[in-house]
């Protein structure tokens, strides 16, 4: 379990609410003050609705309509704070459970729906201005490490980085985790973005575990500390502080967008469901452990916080109104998904015309063309 | 209010089956959506099922302790309307089904593993099965579909290629020989049979025999073909002393002969078989026994032998019309090429039914070609107005000892009749054995 | 009019002229750059287009592949060198989970114009990993294009036409060829990239082979024609697709094959490629199509590769079994 003591840590928002800064949080206050009503419950309501959506998904994959559901349970103040913090012209680089970031983008949460529902493996087209420059999803951990920052070396080679307007300056944020992190990808992503000083962050949500496996297997030294080794100034931030995981992601794209080269986040934070649907934690961890952690809920200190604002019970019945909203509305909508024809299978393998597809699709087709009737359905 | 059925789901990629652990509703609550209905134990975890519906609990099909299969149903739950996104059926082929009035399923996705398939979907057309009647049969794709294109049975054509197998020569010869040699127009019986090819052993027509029992027998008269043909053979069967005689030999030479030949491009338009060479073969034994080429003739001063000493060979051939024998007029002068050309042109011809009068006179020896029946020799009746008659066997590999050893080889038996009061037996077995010597070394007829 | 250039050097010419058609082209690898490459493929390349252009990247095959694909996402047009064929395998795993499969995974969204080229093949006497084949592990991946020039005109149309296609193409350059010299036409193109082509007539035999194959199959057909066979050579020039159509051709008029690789046999190029002729010339057929390989073990030391590398000997002592039927 990763500490919360570091003095290196940086937080503004305690568990219980309170706003008490860490010494390392310092250089952020002035910038998080400097938030409006608006922008604090914007922040809170993004964190509320996921989770209600989340919870959803999570239901009806125990109801069969999804065949897995990843949930992003407790992670939504590290997500919700960093895609907030990115600006519109920026390119997102998800792992595969940053649902709020997809949604904050502008993905639309049944496209991540559909491909944990099999009628997809993408689910978005990363190239429409609908989405935000948002990446799909990548399942081989870590590899994404590697398409961001070639993605940002592009941004460099094109000029679009390091003038100095950060209206215009486009910059690179790519996710992962603290499993990914051993993979080899992500440090010769690290290798490639020092060396050609990518306006590129590294955002790591330590949530504890990668499957079974908790985090010090990973490593003997705090994350963070490895861009340290690349020559990439990093930070850790309190991962459940919404606050705190904006301000420090809104630097950090600052400063590569600038041109001062990449930057590493470690968000600590905890994954409160399970890995997958199909796994199950009470095999490997304890109930005082999630007990510990949901005392430090990222919802309910933001609520709180809010609250000691001076934020309406109406406001908060608002929200959750909106959660219970989206969440029927992804039931809705889920199970109005249709499925998919076989010869969709030869659609997009190129881009170009092969003779083999072509000869493998007619074949398909001549062969169903000889049955009395379709096939008796499987699973859709 | 529509009855709602929720089949257990496959909750972790791949499971086949959970145990129902414990129930936390009852028939009669009430639950919203997503409320716990019960707890089940998987191969991998301990799981909470919500509700995929609200309304009344219903029956719930399965107890405690349970071990139930992925996608039984394992509860029902009336809901006060119908509700219409959660009730959609399976949708797998795209159309969402209609809810039924009592029950709906909820979709299942990735239900399971596959189950067991219980039969195999129905074709639009059967599929055209070639079952291998010809397994045992060495020959190569592209004679295989030759023999398929000409509906010959490979396992019926002698073999003469290297290692036993079938060559494009061998099913060609078959083809062109089946059809002249074979009986192609055998009616069913009861059918009555007109001017037909006699069935080898089957019935002897009676026309005396009363036709009183339908079907038991039938009456054919004795008309064209059929009549010259027995008239034919009574007058020589009963005039002429007929004695057989016969030998087998080992045709091996003749085979390969009949190879080269074959691959060689003086060849390369004309078909070659073993019965040129048999041709040639009779051609040089009559040169040494000029008696068999000849005929007995009564005159009024007596009975002449009459010596020709010109080969008009004879082939008897299987034609549409019945048995015909139209002979090669000066086969004696004739070389292997135009020997070939010429007995090509006779079988052709015969095949077509265009063999002439003018085509069957004058002949002086004659050949059958029993081994297109797969015959090894017959005691064959000599046709009138000559003496003596070759039939040829099929060609087919037996062992046979070679150099001390046994070993497969390919073996034929020549055989002949002969008017004894022309030739005798001497002379006759002189004739068949120079016949017999020549396939087992076609060199001799370079002497 | 045509220049006689070694393959490295035609190569270079025609990334050379790629590069100057379109800015977006870009070169990346291990010394490349101001090395211009261990086989100096990219000679003058970095001079000429600069660093921007060319780059020298850190030594790490995947973090290659990988920030190329980024790089293509972006729009640009990478073409990374893989320095030998044995170090490909690090990037495995982000050329088969990856480059082959984004433009499915996103349906279409996006084109991966990627071209890899590994120099590859035995023949140089090198230590371990620097003479390897594995061009079947790239067939064998749904979503790549697999291609490999036999001559030095072929090498600089065919790098061109890699770098013009949408999408991602494994380009196989033969090392022993590389000083080899040939004629190269600069003023036309020949062939299409995924063509293959006649480059003996025959009649007797057909000889098909793909990269440094071709000309022992050259070597083969000369020595079988002093014997009284006439064997027809035919380059396969595309692992992937293949172009079955000169091939099958060429097969029904002799109905006699033998395909040559130095890859190991088992479960090879060669071996799809006689399971489909055999299927699609059943009735032309007089011998079964056979195969001449590297045999099934790991390329061996130096010392050895003569004796596990497919020559003209091994290649006619198949030709001779393929006539025996």
């Amino acid at each position: 379990m990763t500490p919360l003591d570091d003095p290196a840590l940086v937080r503004v928002l305690a568990a219980d609410g309170s706003v008490s800064p860490t010494p390392a949080a310092e250089p952020y206050v002035a910038a998080i003050d400097a938030l409006t009503d608006a922008d604090l419950e914007g922040l809170y309501r993004d964190m509320v609705v996921i989770r209600a959506f989340d919870r959803q998904a999570t239901n009806l994959q125990r109801q069969g309509q999804l065949a897995l559901w990843p949930p992003s349970f407790g992670q939504e103040a590290a997500q919700v704070g960093s895609a907030r913090a990115a600006r519109p012209q920026d390119h997102v680089f998800p792992s595969y459970r940053e649902h709020v970031v997809a949604r904050i983008r502008g993905v639309d949460p049944m496209d991540i729906i559909r491909v944990m529902r099999g009628l997809t493996h993408g689910g978005w087209d990363p190239t429409d201005p609908k989405n935000g420059n948002t990446h799909i999803y990548t399942l081989v951990l870590g590899s994404q490490t590697l398409h961001a920052t070639g993605y940002a070396m592009g941004v460099a080679f094109d000029g679009l980085s390091g003038s100095g307007d950060p209206e215009r300056d486009q910059a690179v944020i790519v996710y992962y985790g603290d499993g990914a992190s051993s993979q080899g990808d992500v440090h010769e992503a690290m290798v490639f973005a020092a060396s050609y000083q990518t306006p590129e962050v590294f955002f790591l949500q330590n949530n504890q575990w990668a499957i079974s496996v908790p985090v010090s297997t990973q490593s003997r030294s705090p994350l963070y500390k490895r861009g340290e080794g690349y020559g990439i100034p990093s930070i850790q931030v309190d991962g459940n502080d919404v606050l705190a995981s904006w301000a420090v992601t809104r630097q950090a794209l600052d400063e590569a967008r600038a041109g001062a080269g990449p930057r590493a986040i470690e968000a600590v934070t905890y994954r409160m469901g399970a890995h997958t649907t199909s796994d199950d934690p009470t095999k490997y961890r304890t109930s005082d452990e999630e007990t510990a952690w949901a005392e430090r809920d990222p919802i309910a200190r933001m609520r709180t916080f809010l609250r000691g604002r001076g934020a309406s019970d109406a406001f908060f019945a608002d929200v959750d109104a909106e959660g219970q909203a989206v969440a029927d509305d992804t039931r809705e909508r889920t199970n109005a998904l249709g499925t998919l024809e076989a010869d969709s299978m030869f659609a997009h393998v190129y881009s170009e015309a092969h003779a083999l597809i072509d000869q493998e699709r007619q074949w398909l087709a001549d062969y169903e063309a000889s049955f009395d009737g379709p096939q008796e359905g499987e699973g859709a | 209010m529509s009855t709602q059925t929720f089949l257990l789901p496959d909750v972790g990629e791949g499971l086949t089956e959970a145990e129902i652990v414990s129930w936390r509703v009852a028939p009669g609550d009430e639950v919203a959506v997503n409320d716990v209905l019960v707890e089940i134990e998987t191969a991998k975890s301990l799981v909470e099922l919500p509700s995929p519906f609200a309304g009344v609990v219903g029956d719930l099909l399965v107890a405690e302790g349970d071990t139930v299969e992925v996608g039984t149903a394992i509860i029902t739950i009336a809901s006060a309307s119908a509700a219409p996104a959660a009730e959609v059926g399976r949708s797998e082929h795209g159309a969402p089904a209609e809810p039924e009035p009592e029950v709906a399923e909820s979709v299942l996705v990735g239900y399971g593993t596959i189950g067991q398939v219980a039969s195999r979907r129905r074709r639009v057309k059967d599929p055209q099965r070639q079952v291998a009647a010809s397994v045992g049969v060495i020959a190569k794709p592209p004679i295989r579909k030759l023999a398929r294109d000409l509906g010959v049975d490979l396992t019926a054509v002698a073999p003469t290629g290297p290692g036993g197998q079938v060559t494009r020569e061998d099913v060609l010869q078959h083809a062109s020989q089946a059809s002249v040699f074979r009986n192609i127009q055998t009616p069913e019986w009861p059918e009555v049979r007109e001017e037909t090819i006699p069935v080898p052993a089957v019935t002897t027509p009676r026309p005396e025999a009363p036709a009183d029992e339908v079907g038991r027998e039938e009456t054919i008269p004795v008309k064209g073909v059929r009549k010259a043909t027995s008239s034919a053979m009574v007058r020589s069967a009963y005039t002429a002393p007929h004695v057989s005689v016969w030998t087998d030999v080992d045709a091996t030479r003749t085979m390969e002969l009949v190879k080269r030949l074959k691959a060689s491009p003086d060849f390369a338009d004309i078909k070659v078989s073993p019965l040129l060479i048999v041709a040639r073969a009779v051609i040089w034994a009559v040169r040494r026994t000029p008696m068999v080429n000849a005929e007995w003739v009564d005159t009024d001063q007596g009975a002449e032998i009459r010596v020709r000493h010109y080969v008009n060979l004879g082939i008897a051939a299987a034609t549409p019309r019945g048995l015909l024998v139209p002979n090669i007029k000066d086969a004696q002068d004739l070389n292997m090429r135009d020997l070939a050309k010429a007995l090509e042109k006779l079988t052709l011809t015969a095949r077509e039914g265009r063999t002439s009068p003018a085509d069957q006179q004058g002949g002086t020896i004659t050949i059958t070609n029993i081994g297109v029946f797969g015959m090894d020799a017959g005691t064959p009746i000599i046709n009138p107005g000559e003496s003596g008659i070759i039939a040829f066997g099929t060609i087919r590999q037996k062992p046979w000892v070679v150099d001390g050893e046994v070993r497969p080889r390919f073996v034929t038996t020549v055989a002949g009749s002969f008017d004894h009061r022309v030739i005798d037996g001497d002379g006759m077995s002189r004739f068949v054995a120079d016949v017999a010597s020549i396939l087992e070394e076609p060199a001799l007829l370079l002497d | 009019m045509t220049t006689a250039l070694p393959f490295s050097r035609a190569i270079n010419a025609g990334l050379r002229r790629a590069m100057a058609e379109n800015d977006r082209v870009l070169l990346m690898g291990e010394d490349i750059g101001r090395l211009g490459g261990v086989f100096r493929v990219t000679e003058g390349l970095q001079a000429e287009f600069g660093e921007r252009r060319v780059l020298d990247t850190p030594l790490a095959e995947s973090g290659i592949v990988g920030t190329a694909i980024g790089l293509a996402m972006r729009g640009f047009r990478p073409v990374v060198e893989i320095q030998f064929d044995g170090f490909v395998f690090p990037a495995f795993d982000q050329i088969t989970t990856q480059l082959a499969k984004l433009t499915n995974r996103l349906e279409g969204a996006i084109s991966l114009p990627v071209v890899i080229r590994i120099p590859y093949g035995g023949h140089i006497g090198a230590v371990e990993h620097h003479q390897e084949s594995p061009e079947a592990y790239f067939t064998h991946t749904p979503g790549l294009r697999v291609v490999s020039p036999s001559t030095p005109n072929d090498g600089y149309w065919m790098i061109q036409d890699a770098i013009a296609s949408a999408d991602p193409v494994i380009f196989l350059e033969p090392k022993a060829k590389y000083w080899m010299k040939g004629e190269v036409d600069e003023s036309a193109r020949a062939l299409p990239l995924h063509a293959s082509r006649v480059v003996r007539r025959g009649t007797d035999v057909t000889l098909v082979g793909h990269g440094a194959m071709v000309s022992t199959l050259l070597q083969a057909a000369a020595l079988a024609e002093s014997e009284g066979v006439s064997a027809e050579v035919v380059d396969l020039r595309s692992l992937s697709p293949v172009d079955y159509g000169p091939i099958l051709d060429s097969v029904r008029s002799t109905g006699r094959m033998v395909y040559a690789q130095e890859a190991p046999g088992f479960t090879s190029l060669g071996s799809e490629i006689a399971a489909t002729v055999m299927e699609r010339c059943f009735y032309a057929l007089e011998a079964p199509v056979l195969r001449v390989s590297g045999f099934d073990t790991p390329f061996p030391p130096a010392k050895l590769e003569g004796a596990y590398l497919p020559d003209p000997d091994r290649i006619l002592e198949a030709v001779d079994r393929a006539l025996a039927y």
